[in-house]
């Protein structure tokens, strides 16, 4: 509430001084605070002769002005986007347009209609009015950061000077400079610009996250261990499942990993809790851990998870090869082929459906109904059967993180479209048709971009399945090859005992239970999920 | 978040397919399995999944299927007719949670230990009141739990516990008479299909009071002889009985 009314006073001073004559870029004090504008404000205040700032002499003109300001000033913002808006179309104010268009924007954003907002920043950015422009950059930044908007954001982004936005916005515009830098690969400059990131700020502990990340791609795994093990000090009180927290921590792990430190990655993953949203994802690069740390009986205790009906949505095909290469270590051929023809049996289909859908589906609109239905029904299990696209193969889509930011962005809009209809004294005034002719455009256009990722992702699931495929046949060709010498030693009496025909032989997987084991009889239970051991031996001579 | 690049790529996978013939002598000798610590559970909370339900894949697969068995019983409040019975029971499970069935008990005909006791020793023949012969139920289960018990470190078994309402008819020799019973049970699953039941029930119906003065003595140690009452001259009332039911049954 005090927030709001700090923040309401600054847009009147604001209005006032603008009204007073005086070009914003003239007020314009670096690293200005509420108690500096105010002081400002009191001595303006007392100016003898205030002159209203605006080009055209008549009275008619300038008293319209005040009024939509004095309608902004007493928070009537519906009432005052109105006249604003009014006023923006008017040929004789062009001179003022503007200044018109950034009080728009002002009371658009007030009203939470951030992306009607933005565009009147935008407008204001794009005519050049330089006594407007910084303040538009300003908060266009703002309502980007709002909506989540990515080309507004870094539109906005590239014409703002650090220096001259204020304090509170610096921390989200090093941060978001440092995103950007950090996806253009630009790793040092983005580690720089993840640093200036102050601790207070809420963008702290992602800038961390980032800064680490930025030195992980940078190949300074030491340097991104320090940035992660510093992130999770700093959230060393906060619960076991916070987002945060478990990031640093599985952000270790992985360095580890990058390092090729295997037992210190296993050891970081184990730290992840099982009630995390992480702990699957944990669950599964442990297992590589696992592998590459050479405890193939660890590795495949782990598959059992993985591969339980649990997982069944999950798409990990390559996991399913990965297991038959264990098998294949460990010389269980005839465990090996059922895996390499589960591969087969699971992945096959979804292969030809995708080859199907790409070839029958050319539009955006098409892959975005897919992946909003995946949204949707996430929850209803029965809903599964409706997909064009394999479920598991969409769900992994749907958790891409470009997909998932862009839909993100996609139900900000649509929140802001639903203030809008929600809101009959809004609806039906001009501003109310102008602000959801640009929702409705924005959300047309996020919806095909959405729907080009999700073909995007669908092509490459589809390269990357028919590249499995091959080393798949591969995988097959060893085990018979494999079959083969242990048919040669069987004959000439080298066998092991226990080897052979494995129709009748135990699967050897046990279920941890406190201190008891108890043999797996092929039911999943939840609690038992993570707890599989495989016991079994190696059939290797 | 995003996640770095350096974990499960294709190449690692072709990479270790190469690497087969290297690295299997690494595990030639493992046969002695110590599970190490960092794999044990140290947590007793859940993963998160979108659809979180207790058991995928069960291994008694009862919905829709028939559940036939045959069981014996005690009823262990009942104090003068033979406590025991035998009967035959059969269910449809409509989904995992609900079963509804029919179940039929024979009563056995004779008296209890301590009825006996009573007409060895006072005269006091029991045998003339009426008494149970038969019951015929409809049965409705809620099965509110499925389980597996560890019984030893080899063999687990299946388990479902549910509750029980039926209702039906009480048969006398004489008469019939409406009857309610709540219940508790329990399956133990030998296998997918063979199950041990076990219920405890308890019965609400009307019955004849067997205690009537100047009917039940035979003359037995010097005793009177009463005459021979009717059935139907005995006083009814309210009756309340525990019923305990062991059986066997196996799912179609």
């Amino acid at each position: 509430m005090k927030k709001n009314i700090v923040k309401i006073f600054l847009i009147h001073i604001c209005a006032l001084v603008s009204l007073l004559g005086w070009t914003p870029l003239a007020k314009a004090a670096p690293a200005k605070n509420v108690v500096t504008t105010k002081k400002i404000t009191t001595t303006r205040k007392a100016a003898p002769s205030p002159k209203i700032y605006t080009a055209s002499k008549t009275i008619t003109t300038r008293s319209q002005l005040s009024s939509a300001l004095g309608l902004m000033k007493s928070a009537q913002y519906p009432q005052a986007a109105n006249a604003f808006l009014s006023l923006s179309k008017r040929g004789d104010l062009a001179s003022e347009r503007s200044q018109i268009k950034y009080y728009l924007g002002l009371s658009l954003m007030e009203m939470n209609l951030n992306q009607a907002a933005a565009f009147q920043f935008v407008d204001v950015i794009k005519n050049g009015d330089q006594r407007w422009t910084r303040q538009a950059i300003e908060n266009l930044l703002i309502v980007t950061d709002r909506l989540g908007d990515e080309t507004l954001l870094n539109y906005a982004i590239q014409r703002i000077d650090v220096n001259q936005v204020p304090t509170q916005y610096r921390d989200m515009l090093y941060f978001r400079l440092g995103e950007i830098k950090h996806k253009a690969g630009l790793h040092q400059e983005a580690v720089q610009l993840y640093n200036k990131v102050g601790e207070q700020s809420r963008f702290y502990f992602s800038a961390l996250y980032g800064r680490g990340l930025a030195q992980a791609e940078a190949k300074q795994p030491d340097l991104a261990l320090q940035s992660f093990k510093k992130l999770l000090d700093t959230r060393s009180t906060a619960k076991v499942t916070d987002t945060n927290r478990v990031a640093a921590q599985l952000s270790i792990a992985r360095t580890y990993y990058q390092k090729g430190s295997w037992e210190k990655s296993i050891e970081a993953y184990s730290s992840i809790p099982r009630d995390s949203v992480m702990w699957h994802e944990a669950l599964f690069e442990k297992t590589w851990a696992m592998l590459r740390a050479a405890r193939f009986r660890s590795t495949l205790s782990n598959f059992q998870t993985l591969h339980s009906t649990f997982y069944e949505d999950a798409y990990i095909p390559e996991t399913l090869l990965l297991r038959s290469i264990v098998y294949l270590y460990i010389c269980k051929y005839d465990e090996m082929e059922k895996t390499v023809g589960l591969f087969e049996t699971q992945y096959g289909p979804i292969y030809a459906k995708m080859n199907q859908y790409l070839s029958q589906n050319h539009s955006s609109e098409a892959y975005f109904q897919e992946v909003n239905k995946a949204y949707i029904t996430k929850k209803d299990p029965e809903s599964k059967k409706s997909f064009s696209i394999p479920y598991n193969a969409i769900k992994h889509i749907a958790e891409e993180g470009d997909v998932r930011r862009t839909y993100a962005y996609l139900k900000k809009l649509s929140d802001e479209r639903k203030i809008i209809e929600e809101n009959p004294n809004l609806k039906s005034t001009p501003v109310g048709a102008y602000a959801t002719r640009i929702v409705n455009n924005r959300l047309k256009s996020a919806r095909s971009v959405i729907g080009d990722m999700v073909k995007a992702n669908l092509l490459n699931m589809r390269a990357e399945l028919r590249d499995l495929n091959e080393q798949a046949s591969f995988i097959r060709y060893e085990m018979i090859n494999g079959k083969k010498e242990s048919l040669k030693k069987r004959i000439t009496g080298k066998d092991l005992a226990e080897d052979g025909n494995s129709q009748n032989q135990d699967r050897s997987f046990y279920i941890q239970n406190g201190y008891e084991y108890y043999p797996f009889q092929g039911e999943y239970w939840l609690d038992e999920i993570g707890n599989y051991h495989y016991l079994g031996k190696q059939s290797c001579e | 978040m995003q996640k770095t690049e350096v974990f499960v790529t294709k190449k690692v996978l072709k990479f270790l397919l190469s690497a087969t013939v290297l690295v299997s002598g690494v595990i030639a000798h493992a046969d002695n399995v110590d599970v190490p610590k960092d794999e044990l559970t140290q947590e007793t909370v859940y993963p998160v999944f979108d659809n979180p339900v207790s058991v995928k894949n069960r291994n008694v697969q009862d919905a829709g299927a028939l559940d036939i068995g045959v069981f014996g019983g005690l009823a262990l409040t009942e104090p003068i007719s033979s406590t025991t019975k035998v009967g035959a029971d059969i269910n449809y499970h409509i989904n995992y949670f609900h079963s509804v069935g029919v179940f039929f008990a024979k009563t056995s005909a004779g008296l209890s230990k301590d009825a006996q006791g009573l007409k060895d020793q006072f005269g006091l023949d029991f045998n003339r009141a009426p008494k149970q012969d038969y019951s015929l139920m409809v049965d409705y289960n809620y099965k509110a739990f499925y389980g597996k018990l560890s019984l030893t470190s080899n063999g687990v078994i299946n388990t479902t516990i549910y509750g029980s309402l039926s209702g039906g008819m009480v048969t006398y020799v004489h008469k019939s008479y409406p009857a309610l019973a709540i219940g508790i049970g329990e399956r133990f699953y030998f296998t997918n299909k063979l199950s041990l039941k076990l219920d405890l029930r308890l019965y609400a119906h009307t019955a004849p009071i067997p205690f009537k003065s100047g009917a039940l003595r035979n003359g037995t140690n010097g005793t009177p002889v009463d005459p021979l009452p009717s059935y139907d001259s005995f006083e009814e009332r309210l009756t309340y009985t525990t019923n305990l039911e062991l059986g066997l049954n196996y799912l179609f």
